[in-house]
């Protein structure tokens, strides 16, 4: 006999689940179920997680939501399941719900839905099943009140009069007999149901996968009344976990006394169950790309016709004044990347990012590009980056792989004063119905959780209060480990011997690490679509106003959603003032991103190690590191950059670098093959992009390739097999057993200290600009330091 | 008021209650035992909830039924105390 778990809440309803959707799919599968729902408190926060759980363990996943419905009298709150395997309509409905019932929260409403809102998504047919159950008000009248319980379900009857809207819940959780939730009341309910005529399926009500976590619940419900323990009805026992089918199958006998009616009921829940396993493609656009329709774009034709157009007609705007044989490199390139974009489908992503790069533009916003995106001659000739990947050696596939079919991170910088002005720029560009902001979930960590912790126990806030500021660099889950290891915990360790309520304060914020505390606007993502993105996710208000997703940057690449990191930064809010005021003062029209990029006046300024107020380079220690380093160029701004980070710090990659540098040493680059790619660093492997040139001459495979044993390098178990490969395919190729196990001695170690050099040249860009400007126009870069306060001005370092 | 014992309790198969002693007596159960599960307030008196504590900590097993001795019928609730395996007579009535 099937049985799966229709009523599910987890982590993601805050302060009410508590296990995340992995763990629970986990042990759904363990004990042989064939699907699992997930039906968090007020919105989908979890699905996204759940749908991939349940495809990686096997089962089908179902998804739900736990909604408060509202009408003349309190209705209590409800389970909405969405039907599968319909192309989506039972999730759609689902999602529209859900961004309606939460469209109020911005104005200090709660999350909840009139039973004809409700009613409204029902009126042609059922896409998804309502479950009546304990905390519907349904649940409080059926044994105190049965006449009114059954003029009640007759209500929701004639709301929802399409077969299979509805169902009522039988829940046996063995409370005090009589009480809701007993068996009781249990049987009351199915009475209820057959008398009705409404369909009865049996579920747990679950909150967490063992008893155990019964306690865990007992102190998130404190966190969610905001009430210590004792201060309002606690849940009547532990028996909301996820039960196996032989406890359910029992309880269903002790409901109905008659092996065939429990049979029954449980066939019955089966059935409802099958009708809502989703299909994650059919029905959620599972792991397919969506970018917004040509026509919100305003381009006609084929995507990838226009991005050959635009890209090839910029070459002369990018390089004016190229020589043949530069331009057959530049042109293959292209070539080269415009294939593997053609290949992947993804033209129209690039050219939505490239659509609102000049949109920003437009709007006489300053952006850069940042990250691996720089490392594409496409994003350069579109404008969505300002390096120039060809001449600093950057490598496509650093960027995007063909191996990989996930839309790859384009990330945008911006004036950080106008970064909301962008986003609603995006709105009212591509229409509310194509973008949504981005979501995240803020999860506890120590000093939360020995807060909420102490709230659910009573302690006084003073108390909490020293605690809590104790409370850092550990992970709260080890905090009875760490109590007794720990200097600064001494005070507290002993006190736990003689208090009581301190000692259990320990085990509960150990309870309480790492779930889901509340949700919030990532502080720059946006997602743009097709114009069926809010059938595919549901969205309530920021804290801004503009709608956010109720999906997380974790849940996008599974949902194929374009996402766009519009990053606000100050610095560039300052560089935008500073042209604003020398227009004012010195009237020079000026374009930043036109002055000369080897002016050798800004690197004689770069020399004198008066860095302060420079993007990126003004810490102590990089003030430090440019006396050292005595720049020259713009490639000496993108090493200085990767260099000066904890890990090549670390590896004590440095000194060998400044040594070769100013000749205090001889280069080694290991073999005369790697010269070429090593000459750059003086022999030292600092970036990437150079790892990946190592791999593909030693061995002879494509960058792409290298580019995913990169990746694997990083992973104990799979770096053991890039070692046999790479030992092999360069015996192979006829290099010396020495040359071989020096090179892999560099490579192995490489995971934590290498850097992604597009990403070092993109952050070059404006620490040139930012030096430019103090070269040139001091007063007028100092009045925009002052006005939007970056680093210095703010006293991180002084 | 100091907590009475059933000692001696044997179980059926479900885990109810089929015999017990009371104040000297041996009482067999004469009705279908009713099991629920009651809830303690562990923030009063626990010192410690490490994961694997918490079910004991938060509920208990419960039991209503009839049993009768020789001199007579009786009403019980049995709170069944875990870890330590005791049966308190919560109620007796006659």
């Amino acid at each position: 006999m099937g049985f799966s778990h229709l009523n599910v809440s987890s982590a993601f309803s805050a302060h009410y689940g508590v296990n995340r959707p992995e763990q629970l799919a986990a042990a759904a599968s363990a004990m042989g179920s064939s699907g699992l729902a997930i039906t968090d408190r007020d919105g989908l926060y979890g699905a996204v997680k759940h749908i991939g759980a349940c495809i990686s363990v096997g089962i089908s996943p179902i998804v739900g939501v736990n909604l408060k419905i509202t009408g003349e009298q309190d209705l209590g709150r409800v389970v909405i399941l969405a039907h599968g395997h319909n192309k989506g309509l039972g999730w759609s409905t689902l999602c529209r719900i859900v961004s309606l019932a939460t469209s109020r929260k911005g104005r200090k409403k709660e999350t909840s839905l009139s039973i004809h809102e409700l009613a409204s998504f029902f009126r042609e047919q059922a896409n998804c099943t309502i479950l009546l159950g304990l905390e519907s008000s349904l649940s409080r009248l059926v044994l105190k009140e049965p006449g009114k319980a059954k003029e009640l379900s007759e209500f929701w009857k004639e709301q929802f009069p399409t077969p299979g809207s509805l169902a009522i819940e039988v829940v046996n959780h063995m409370t005090e007999p009589g009480l809701i939730g007993s068996t009781k009341h249990a049987r009351a309910m199915l009475d209820l149901a057959t008398a009705t005529g409404i369909s009865a399926v049996m579920t747990n009500a679950v909150r967490y996968i063992e008893p155990d976590g019964a306690l865990t619940a007992d102190v998130l419900d404190s966190a969610r009344h905001l009430e210590p323990l004792g201060l309002f009805e606690p849940q009547p026992n532990a028996q909301a976990w996820l039960k196996p089918v032989s406890k359910i199958a029992a309880l269903a006998l002790e409901v109905t006394e008659d092996t065939k009616q429990s049979m029954a009921l449980i066939e019955n829940t089966e059935r409802l169950a099958s009708n809502c396993f989703l299909d994650p493609e059919q029905d959620c656009g599972w792991n397919q790309p969506k970018t917004p329709e040509k026509s919100a774009l305003g381009i006609t034709g084929n995507p990838f016709e226009v991005l050959w157009q635009k890209t090839h007609s910029a070459i002369n705007w990018r390089y004016p004044e190229i020589k043949a044989a530069e331009l057959a490199t530049v042109q293959h390139q292209l070539s080269k990347e415009l294939i593997s974009v053609n290949k992947l489908g993804f033209s129209t992503y690039f050219l939505t990012v490239a659509d609102v790069a000049q949109m920003i533009r437009d709007m006489r916003i300053r952006i850069s590009a940042r990250g691996s995106g720089a490392g594409s001659l496409i994003n350069y000739l579109l404008g969505i980056s300002g390096v120039d990947p060809v001449a600093e050696g950057l490598l496509f596939e650093r960027f995007l792989s063909t191996e990989r079919s996930t839309l790859p991170d384009i990330d945008i910088d911006v004036e950080s004063a106008r970064r909301h002005e962008i986003y609603r720029a995006i709105f009212r560009r591509y229409g509310g119905n194509r973008v949504t902001l981005l979501s995240m979930q803020s999860t506890y960590r120590g000093r939360g959780a020995v807060r909420d912790g102490g709230l659910a126990l009573g302690l006084e806030d003073e108390q909490i209060d020293e605690i809590a500021k104790n409370m850092w660099r550990f992970s709260a889950r080890n905090f009875r480990t760490e109590l007794n290891q720990k200097p600064e915990l001494a005070e507290f360790s002993k006190l736990t011997e003689t208090d009581r309520k301190l000692n259990l304060l320990v085990d509960i914020t150990q309870r309480l690490d790492r779930l889901p505390r509340h949700i919030s606007m990532h502080p720059c993502g946006v997602i743009l679509g097709d114009s069926s993105l809010l059938d595919l996710t549901p969205t309530e208000p920021s804290g801004m106003g503009l709608p956010m997703s109720q999906f997380d940057k974790d849940d996008m690449d599974p949902m194929g959603f374009l996402k766009l990191d519009v990053l606000g930064v100050r610095m560039q809010s300052a560089m935008a003032y500073t042209v604003k005021e020398i227009k004012r003062v010195k009237q020079v029209d000026l374009d930043l991103d036109r002055v000369d990029k080897d002016d050798p006046a800004v690197y004689k300024m770069i020399r004198t190690t008066n860095t302060l107020g420079l993007f990126q380079i003004e810490s102590p220690g990089q003030r430090e590191l440019t006396g050292k380093h005595q720049p020259t160029k713009f490639n000496d701004l993108t090493m200085q950059i990767s260099l000066f980070r904890p890990g090549p710090m670390k590896g004590n990659m440095i000194k060998p670098y400044l040594d070769g540098r100013h000749g205090f040493i001889e280069p080694d680059y290991m073999h005369r093959d790697l010269r070429d790619i090593l000459e750059e660093s003086y022999g030292v492997v600092v970036f990437h992009e150079q790892l990946m040139r190592i791999m593909k001459v030693m061995t002879g495979c494509t960058l792409a390739r290298a580019d995913e044993m990169r990746r694997q390098l990083g992973k104990p178990a799979k770096a053991q097999g890039v070692a046999t490969y790479f030992k092999k395919a360069a015996a192979a190729r006829g290099y010396s057993q020495q040359v071989i196990d020096k090179v892999w001695s560099v490579l192995e170690g490489f995971g934590s200290f290498g850097f992604c050099k597009a990403h070092g040249a993109a952050f070059a860009v404006p620490t040139y600009h930012s030096a430019w400007l103090k070269t040139h126009y001091p007063t007028e870069f100092i009045s925009g330091l002052l006005t939007h306060d970056p680093a210095c001005i703010r006293g991180d370092y002084y | 008021m100091e907590i009475e014992l059933a000692t001696g309790v044997m179980l059926d198969a479900d885990g109810a209650p089929a015999s017990f002693d009371w104040r000297g007596e041996l009482f067999l159960t004469s009705s279908r035992p009713v099991r629920w599960y009651s809830r303690s307030l562990w923030w009063q008196h626990a010192g410690q909830a490490e994961v694997g504590q918490g079910r004991n900590l938060v509920e208990t097993e419960m039991w209503r039924l009839w049993a009768a001795s020789t001199t007579g019928r009786y009403f019980f609730q049995l709170r069944h105390q875990l870890p330590e395996d005791s049966w308190e007579i919560e109620e007796a009535t006659g």
